[in-house]
């Protein structure tokens, strides 16, 4: 097996020494793929000898079993792929995928969100797929257009976007209920925002706890940013831009929420979510994938509605799940058009992965009735038009890392908006920069 | 052979310059030639190449931008080093306050984390009923990994939602105080916790070398009229001294080593002022994939270990002389 | 010097194992100190034990009821929840992850007992060219923190061929100084009149390492047992690095799995948590007995 062999070889070289070490790690990592990206019909059919397909994904927990009984479908529908499903938290499936990959241990199939799809396509682990697009005619008529060029890193497409998964406003109906507010009419301006929160700090309650972390209170910085008009970078992502005017007056509107006294200081990790849950706040921007947590608790009155309007025009946070194919160290022409036919036959199914939470890219399946009927998550498909996704550059998520964390020091009052932007900024430039040398674009 | 024991701690201890002239002592006479190697061989061989071989293999890295499947992993010089000392590279700023933030834990954590197992560890062992449960009970929480104790102390400590301030608030202490989101707050958090998961960790070791004392010496001080105090300074400290050398030493390079804890339970909040050395080392290299970076990080970290090590051996043969 | 550490004569022969500082001949004010000394000891457990009581209740919630603020102090109603969903988990081997976890712990931990207690022994005890610098070599790879050693360690164990083994979690870490490190030290601080016996003896070099001083070094052996298992039983950053089958997963990163990757579910965490930490508290406690049989040292010839 060629495998072996390369093990072999790779094991000598570590006895001759480390130049050879390296030199033969260095070969041995998945450049040349000649079986391509042109291996079979593009996932209209597979018709060759049995193949055992690999797929990563981080779906732990309950959305994991969802994905496991699709792809069970898919298994017994097609008797000559098998695929089998490896699911790790994200956080370390991003960090050993590259290692897995290169020394020939990876998956065939991987899951990515669409923010990451960049980084592993300039760093070769992924492989190009717009052939699977264009037999398939799949275009950016059958996605929603934000989702659809998501995928795209270098005018090619990279991933299959599977679902999207934007910011929602979540609000606890009995605590505006007993604050006097209409519980069935979500503020959905800047001034009825202000207002609900008025009357509830009037009751007794702080309605909308502010997070200085990425989840939730990044995220809904992040939003309000791209509502007043600002965004995180320009749009070739040379430059950070996030010290803009319009993102310190949406800092600052977000920061005011604590000297206002709508929230308390200090929110720790998944407090505000907590405390929500609870009926210590009663708004709550967070996640689409908390309609289901929600859902596990029956005696909370709760609702959800796209994004209040805040800034000058509407945007949401969103992230994407997409589909992408990773080049293998022997690259077999067989298991390429295999999943292929795996990843369009999924995204076809999407309904069904629906139903664990997310909004579907593929619009026939948003158009479905069994969609229409998923009201919560359906109720979140409205912000597919302008969920604001950061633009497709490898190695952005350190720099938006530092974004995050300018944020924090904002939040937690350790410097005025404009202080901890700027600084944040100036950081990102430089790491734009080493981006930019190092992955040569 | 009088003061075997002194003398046997205080000759290897300092990392000397050179290597010791030809056997000391008629004791080796009896020795085969071979005979240590073979007692070193199967140590040396995991060490070769789980050891040293890393090392060599991460000086190679920290000279090159390094990725695993990026195809151009140029060789860069000494870039990588260079990148931490000069103020306008896009790490300096992240390189220094991490090392600041290492550097106050470290500070504050080992002190307490020598001491405190030590009474522990006196404590428990004198015979009294229950001792073996005891000895359980404070080790206990170390037998839980980072995670589970990260998780767990983020929940007590939350300052809006918390037990902790919920039990301060109680007493009539302040209710709001704000343990995992400002300074120094975290600090004393992070330290706390850590003294709190670690200390039975150090203890243990510490009772394993109160075994060593020969109870006779204890017989022998009370018989001169020595004060318990009296046979803690001089019985259980001296003889103790190999055993201190080496818990001061790991808790040292353990402390230098956080990560989890911060991680976990500030999250480098406020900002980034609680995020650690080893912290900013995963993330350069796992996450930003740049083993370039993190390796030449890793080695001015080590070294800067070294120094203050070598610092604590110099310390402890000073003692003795 | 008048450190009683000078004292030469030959160790009195003990009937048993006698404690150090045991408070036998102040009868007087005997019963005061025992009282004061529960009182500290008690005192002292409960601020060790209180966090660990509270991730016991957490364990026996319901999921809601954990996330439950104002927390009840007790769980309402008690809940099986937590150990459920690992327990009865049928989409993850979490048995087989546990049985994984149990071998590579222990061969990890039998690993680093022979190798490190032999290097030790040459180390502390024997004379050969270059032993300073070997000990000064040894000692300084601990400063290097292990977990930037990752992607180089990858590499290696990648050229081994051992990735997705138990190979890959059991073998690179024994290479730790920390054994050795360990070991020296305690050989260090043994009294030396036995082997000098043995030695006048005949003994050779390995008769005394075997019969004299691992017998004579039991409480740091099984001390070293217990941290080493335990720091391989914990860990978590390598095995996710290394492990890639679900089957072939350590309890640490396999636990991780059992909870979505948005809400904390701390039921399931601290459920895990209690699960995973019984066998060691266990072994600690085995262990326990032979940390105080080392005092009998007086019991072999002297």
């Amino acid at each position: 097996m060629i495998h072996n062999e390369m093990s072999r070889r790779r094991l000598l070289g570590l006895g001759l020494g480390l130049g050879a070490a390296a030199s033969l790690t260095l070969a041995g990592c998945g450049g040349d793929d000649d079986a391509g990206p042109a291996a079979g019909n593009g996932g209209k059919d597979y018709t060759g000898p049995k193949v055992d397909l690999k797929l990563w994904n981080g779906f732990t927990g309950g959305d994991g079993d969802i994905f496991k009984t699709l792809v069970n479908q898919f298994n017994t529908e097609h008797q000559n792929i098998a695929v089998s499903v490896a699911t790790y938290q994200w956080e370390d499936y991003y960090n050993k995928l590259p290692g897995a990959a290169s020394s020939g241990n990876g998956p065939d199939i991987a899951v990515m969100h669409m923010d990451q799809l960049a980084t592993f396509a300039a760093r070769g682990v992924i492989t190009e797929l717009d052939d699977v697009a264009k037999t398939l005619e799949l275009s950016e008529g059958d996605f929603a257009p934000t989702v659809w060029k998501g995928g795209l890193y270098n005018d090619k497409r990279y991933g299959i976007p599977l679902d999207m998964h934007p910011l929602g406003f979540y609000y606890n109906k009995s605590v505006m209920q007993k604050a006097g507010l209409d519980p069935n009419k979500p503020p959905t301006t800047r001034e009825e925002y202000t207002a609900a929160l008025t009357e509830l700090k009037k009751s007794g309650v702080q309605g909308f706890w502010v997070s200085p972390f990425q989840f939730t209170g990044g995220m809904t910085f992040y939003s309000l940013l791209h509502q007043w008009g600002g965004s995180v970078f320009d749009a070739e992502a040379k430059n950070a831009t996030f010290n803009s005017d319009q993102a310190v007056e949406a800092c600052t509107w977000l920061t005011d929420m604590v000297k206002q006294g709508f929230s308390p200081a200090n929110v720790g990790q998944d407090a505000d979510y907590l405390a929500f849950k609870s009926g210590k706040n009663a708004f709550n921007w967070n996640g689409i994938w908390q309609i289901n947590d929600l859902k596990k608790s029956s005696e909370i009155q709760w609702g959800v509605a796209p994004l209040p309007q805040i800034g000058s025009q509407q945007a949401a946070w969103a992230n994407s799940h997409n589909f992408t194919i990773v080049k293998g160290r022997a690259n077999d022409a067989n298991k390429v058009s295999a999943s292929k036919v795996f990843i369009n036959w999924l995204s076809e199914h999407s309904l069904d992965w629906a139903k664990g939470g997310q909004v579907p890219a593929r619009k026939t399946v948003r158009e479905d009735a069994g969609f229409k009927a998923l009201a919560e998550v359906n109720a979140l498909a409205p912000e597919l038009e302008y969920a604001a996704f950061p633009p497709a550059a490898p190695g952005l998520g350190e720099v938006m890392t530092t974004f995050y964390n300018s944020f924090n020091e904002a939040a937690l009052g350790k410097k005025s908006p404009k202080q901890a932007l700027d600084d944040g900024v100036a950081k990102a430039n430089k790491q734009l920069e080493d981006n930019r040398k190092k992955y040569g674009s | 052979m009088a003061d075997v024991i002194e003398v046997g701690a205080a000759r290897g201890d300092a990392p000397p310059p050179a290597a010791d002239p030809a056997g000391r002592g008629a004791r080796a006479n009896r020795t085969g030639r071979a005979t240590p190697y073979l007692f070193l061989a199967p140590y040396l061989i995991l060490f070769g190449v789980f050891g040293l071989l890393p090392i060599v293999l991460g000086l190679w890295l920290s000279v090159h931008q390094w990725d695993f499947q990026l195809p151009n992993r140029p060789f860069v010089g000494l870039d990588n080093y260079k990148d931490l000392f000069s103020s306008d590279s896009a790490v300096y700023g992240d390189w220094w306050q991490s090392v600041r933030a290492t550097a106050i834990f470290t500070l504050f954590s080992v002190p307490l984390l020598v001491v405190l197992p030590l009474g522990l560890a006196l404590l428990l062992n004198r015979s009294f009923p229950g001792r073996t449960f005891f000895r359980a009970v404070y080790f206990a929480p170390y037998v839980l990994g980072v995670a589970v104790i990260g998780l767990l102390w983020r929940f007590l400590l939350d300052a809006n939602l918390g037990l902790v301030n919920r039990l301060a608030g109680l007493v009539g202490l302040p209710a709001d105080t704000p343990w995992v989101t400002s300074t120094p707050w975290a600090w004393v958090s992070l330290v706390g916790v850590t003294v709190w998961w670690t200390s039975g960790f150090n203890a243990v070791i510490y009772l394993a070398g109160l075994q060593d004392i020969p109870q006779e010496l204890y017989e022998a001080a009370k018989v001169d009229g020595a004060t318990a105090w009296e046979r803690f300074r001089h019985v259980t400290l001296p003889g103790l001294r190999p055993v201190m050398l080496f818990v001061i030493t790991t808790t040292v390079l353990a402390s230098a080593n956080v990560f989890g804890q911060s991680f976990l339970i500030t999250q480098g909040a406020p900002g980034t002022e609680t995020r650690t050395v080893v912290w900013f080392i995963v993330e350069e290299g796992l996450r930003d994939n740049d083993a370039g970076r993190a390796a030449a990080m890793s080695i001015v970290f080590a070294l800067m270990l070294a120094v203050v090590s070598i610092a604590n051996f110099r310390l402890f043969r000073y003692r003795e002389d | 010097m008048t450190t009683p550490t000078s004292d030469t004569r030959p160790a009195p022969r003990a009937t048993t194992p006698t404690p150090a500082e045991r408070p036998t001949t102040r009868a007087p004010g005997a019963t005061l100190r025992r009282t004061g000394l529960y009182v500290v000891v008690v005192a002292l457990a409960l601020v060790f034990l209180a966090p660990l009581v509270w991730m016991v209740i957490t364990s026996l919630k319901t999921y809601t009821a954990a996330q439950q603020i104002p927390p009840s102090w007790l769980p309402n109603p008690f809940s099986g929840y937590g150990y459920e969903q690992i327990l009865n988990n049928t989409a993850n081997p979490v048995l087989r992850w546990f049985l994984n976890s149990m071998v590579a712990a222990t061969l990890h931990a039998f690993l680093v007992l022979v190798t490190a207690s032999m290097a030790a022994y040459a180390l502390a005890r024997l004379q050969f060219r270059g032993r300073k610098v070997l000990f000064a070599l040894i000692v300084g790879t601990l400063f290097i923190p292990p977990t930037s050693l990752i992607i180089p360690n990858f590499l290696i164990v990648d050229s081994l061929d051992w990735i997705d083994t138990l190979a890959v979690v059991i073998v690179p870490g024994a290479a730790s100084a920390f054994g050795v490190f360990f070991l020296r030290q305690f050989f260090l601080s043994l009294p030396r009149e036995l082997e000098e016996a043995a030695t006048l003896d005949g003994a050779s070099q390995w008769q005394i390492f075997w019969k004299v001083v691992l017998p004579l070094s039991k409480p740091a052996l099984s001390t070293l047992a217990v941290l080493s298992f335990l720091t391989n039983w914990n860990d978590f950053l390598w095995p996710i690095f290394v492990l890639f089958s679900p089957e072939m997963l350590t309890l640490p990163p396999g636990l991780g799995l059992l909870q979505g990757s948005y809400v904390t579910d701390y039921p399931v965490i601290m459920a895990g948590a209690v699960l995973a930490s019984v066998p060691v508290l266990i072994l600690f406690v085995l262990a326990q007995r032979h940390i105080i049989q080392g005092v009998s040292r007086s019991g072999l010839k002297g």
